[in-house]
């Protein structure tokens, strides 16, 4: 009886000792590093503090989404939005109960991410904005990414690991995105010419919609080595004409291609852009330099932005690629 | 008065009617003529004219030998001036509907959304636009024949649910179309919802706009908006005595049941044609005929052609206004033109009432 009680008291004793060796240990990590965890200051100068790594994470944009993925962070995000749907096929996801929904992008469902309690969410701005409030004013611990250019979609990658625990991972994405852009960069700079690219973000019998100096796509078409025919336009994606596209005459057009494939674009064709009213003394419609590229590679500031140069460069200098 | 009191008095006014009209539809020439030269590119006055005569025959000789910018020309050809007759023709077509709206219901808010024309167009687009397997159909385009197809429907819908016997009741009539008219937009909002990425396409259909409309789809509205206002300009008269109360107009020998059905299918065709080229484009049609009724007077054998060119020469105006406002912030920046119509016209609209000051009814 008397031994029985004794093995018994030193295994507990054993597994308490263990475990608080690993306690300790795990907690000496988490000191270690808890100073990443202090002072996250997010696109909008908003400053967060975590009292560990999270576990649990949400992410209401797909640049956001894509961001966690390209970290590893695939078993700690929760829930995405509708309209997430890259690396994977959230939809199937959702469908095997692998991922919960939150809705829309614009208008995130608050019950759905309260009921989920996250550790952490990455929010974006604009549209957001009142969600973001909201989140905050109930206890969550919410980081606004929103960059507008190359350098702020680094800056995020190395903040969103920071918060994670994935900092080698971050600083090495970061790395690999920068080596892969500046090497498309060189390879255009020898090139004779800088052509006139349009990009078309919208076309309908209504209005004909591209992007300034301030949208992201500008800085990426200069990246690739041409030049935006709207560079100086000091707006976001704004309201032009065709007219204006004609007068300006883009040796390249670039249009988007939602999906790839999946249902018909707005431009409809390739053959409906080139028989736009005038369009034929566009020297891109003349020599059938139109281009399709992945909308949401395109549009979206995050970690396909080098995707995005590469494919551009490849259609604007096709003698170098 | 003696019968040559009468007639004379009747030559004085069509004398006076014609001046006004010969006056306003060389307005709306000028005002066609001065757009040519609102846009972007910087084409040169002469230069248009030169693109404009080489396309009249025998006069396309005498242009000399200065050649002509091959991009000037499709760019004032095939792009200005398409837009700008699509803009004569919309605002022509909202404003005249605006007239018989107004006539029939003896109301001054009437316009087009009161039957829930503007609501059936709008559910024909979205639906078209979510649902739509292909883009084109009969040549036209497919968004473009449903908006038109939904406006009928919606017309034909209202005027059913108000029938009373054989009687449509202007009471119930605008009562039932006020209905579903937000029935119909709680489905264009539903379309929205569910709309992901084609919700842009819904979203800029119902701001409305021509910006980039084609030949093509003139000629596809032409004919029912010439058929529907020439038609409709017979009912001036009928409308006349309709002002006067249904029982006066019916002693009168107008057939009141009838008068009122065919002037609503006109305007509802009008405006449906209209609207399945711009989208929609608020306050012309509500607008144009109250201020042509202060300048010009209520009678509408004469309100309702006025009408119809002093619409064609605000909403041409608003589009040009469209191209050059916004160009001090970014030079190729264009706005909406249905933002342009409410953000100038509600303005110019209220400045008139006050300087009228005398109290004003249809």
């Amino acid at each position: 009886m008397n031994r029985k009680y004794i093995i018994i008291t030193a295994v507990v004793a054993a597994i308490l000792i263990v475990s608080a060796a690993f306690a300790y240990i795990y907690y000496q990590g988490q000191a270690a590093s808890s100073q990443d965890l202090q002072g996250l200051v997010d696109d909008h100068g908003y400053t967060t503090s975590l009292a560990a790594y999270p576990n649990t994470i949400i992410s209401l944009a797909p640049s956001n989404t894509e961001i966690l993925f390209a970290l590893g962070l695939d078993n700690k995000v929760v829930a995405v939005t509708d309209y997430c749907n890259y690396p994977y096929n959230f939809t199937e996801w959702r469908a095997a109960g692998n991922m919960t929904s939150v809705g829309t992008f614009s208008a995130p469902n608050m019950e759905v991410i309260a009921s989920l309690n996250p550790d952490l969410i990455l929010a974006t701005a604009g549209v957001q904005g009142e969600t973001v409030d909201t989140m905050r004013s109930l206890g969550y611990n919410v980081l606004v990414l929103d960059p507008t250019n190359i350098t702020g979609v680094f800056k995020d990658i190395e903040l969103v690991g920071k918060a994670t625990g994935k900092n080698a991972e971050a600083t090495a994405l970061v790395n690999s995105l920068s080596a892969r852009i500046d090497a498309v960069v060189n390879k255009v700079a020898d090139a004779p010419t800088k052509p006139k690219v349009y990009y078309e973000v919208w076309y309908d019998p209504t209005s004909l919609w591209s992007a300034g100096s301030k949208a992201w796509q500008n800085e990426v078409i200069e990246k690739a080595g041409g030049t935006n025919i709207f560079a100086d336009q000091q707006l976001g994606y704004f309201q032009s004409s065709a007219e204006a596209v004609v007068d300006r005459n883009p040796d390249v057009i670039v249009l988007p291609a939602e999906g790839m494939g999946s249902g018909e674009p707005f431009w409809v064709s390739l053959e409906a852009v080139k028989a736009r009213p005038a369009w034929d003394s566009i020297s891109a419609v003349q020599n059938d330099r139109l281009y399709m590229v992945d909308s949401d590679t395109i549009a979206r500031a995050g970690p396909r932005v080098a995707d995005a140069i590469e494919q551009l460069a490849a259609f604007i200098h096709p003698e170098l690629f | 008065m003696s019968k040559d009191e009468v007639e004379s008095t009747y030559f004085r006014r069509t004398s006076r009617w014609k001046f006004i009209l010969i006056l306003l539809i060389l307005a709306l020439i000028a005002t066609v003529i001065v757009s040519l030269n609102v846009g972007y590119a910087q084409i040169s006055f002469t230069e248009i004219l030169k693109i404009l005569g080489k396309q009249i025959p025998f006069l396309n000789n005498l242009n000399g030998s200065s050649p002509i910018k091959p991009s000037d020309e499709s760019i004032i050809l095939q792009i200005r001036l398409p837009r700008i007759l699509a803009g004569a023709l919309i605002g022509a077509a909202l404003a005249a509907s605006g007239v018989l709206y107004q006539g029939v219901f003896k109301n001054p808010m009437a316009d087009s959304y009161v039957l829930g024309v503007s609501a059936g167009a709008a559910v024909g687009a979205s639906f078209s636009i979510l649902f739509g397997v292909s883009s084109i159909v009969f040549g036209l385009r497919l968004v473009q024949v449903a908006a038109f197809l939904g406006a009928l429907f919606a017309m034909f819908l209202v005027y059913n649910i108000s029938r009373v016997g054989s009687r449509v009741p202007v009471a119930t009539l605008l009562l039932c179309g006020i209905a579903v008219n937000f029935f119909l937009f709680a489905l264009v909002g539903l379309m929205e919802v569910i709309a992901g990425d084609e919700l842009h396409a819904i979203v800029f259909w119902l701001m409305g706009g021509f910006s980039n409309v084609l030949w093509k789809d003139i000629w596809a509205v032409l004919p029912f908006i010439l058929f529907g206002t020439v038609a409709a300009y017979f009912y001036a008269r009928d409308l006349n005595l309709l002002a006067m109360g249904e029982d006066t107009a019916q002693h009168l020998g107008v057939n009141v049941e009838r008068a009122k059905q065919r002037i609503l299918v006109l305007a509802s065709l009008i405006t449906g044609a209209a609207v399945s080229i711009s989208g929609l484009i608020g306050f012309v049609g509500l607008m144009i005929p109250h201020v042509t009724r202060l300048v010009i007077g209520p009678d509408h054998r004469i309100l309702f052609p006025t009408s119809a060119i002093i619409g064609a020469i605000f909403l041409v105006v608003c589009d040009d206004l469209a191209r050059v406002v916004a160009t001090p912030f970014a030079s190729t920046l264009e706005l909406p033109v249905g933002i342009i119509t409410m953000l100038f016209g509600a303005p110019f609209f209220i400045l008139l009432f006050k300087k009228k000051k005398q109290s004003y009814a249809l």
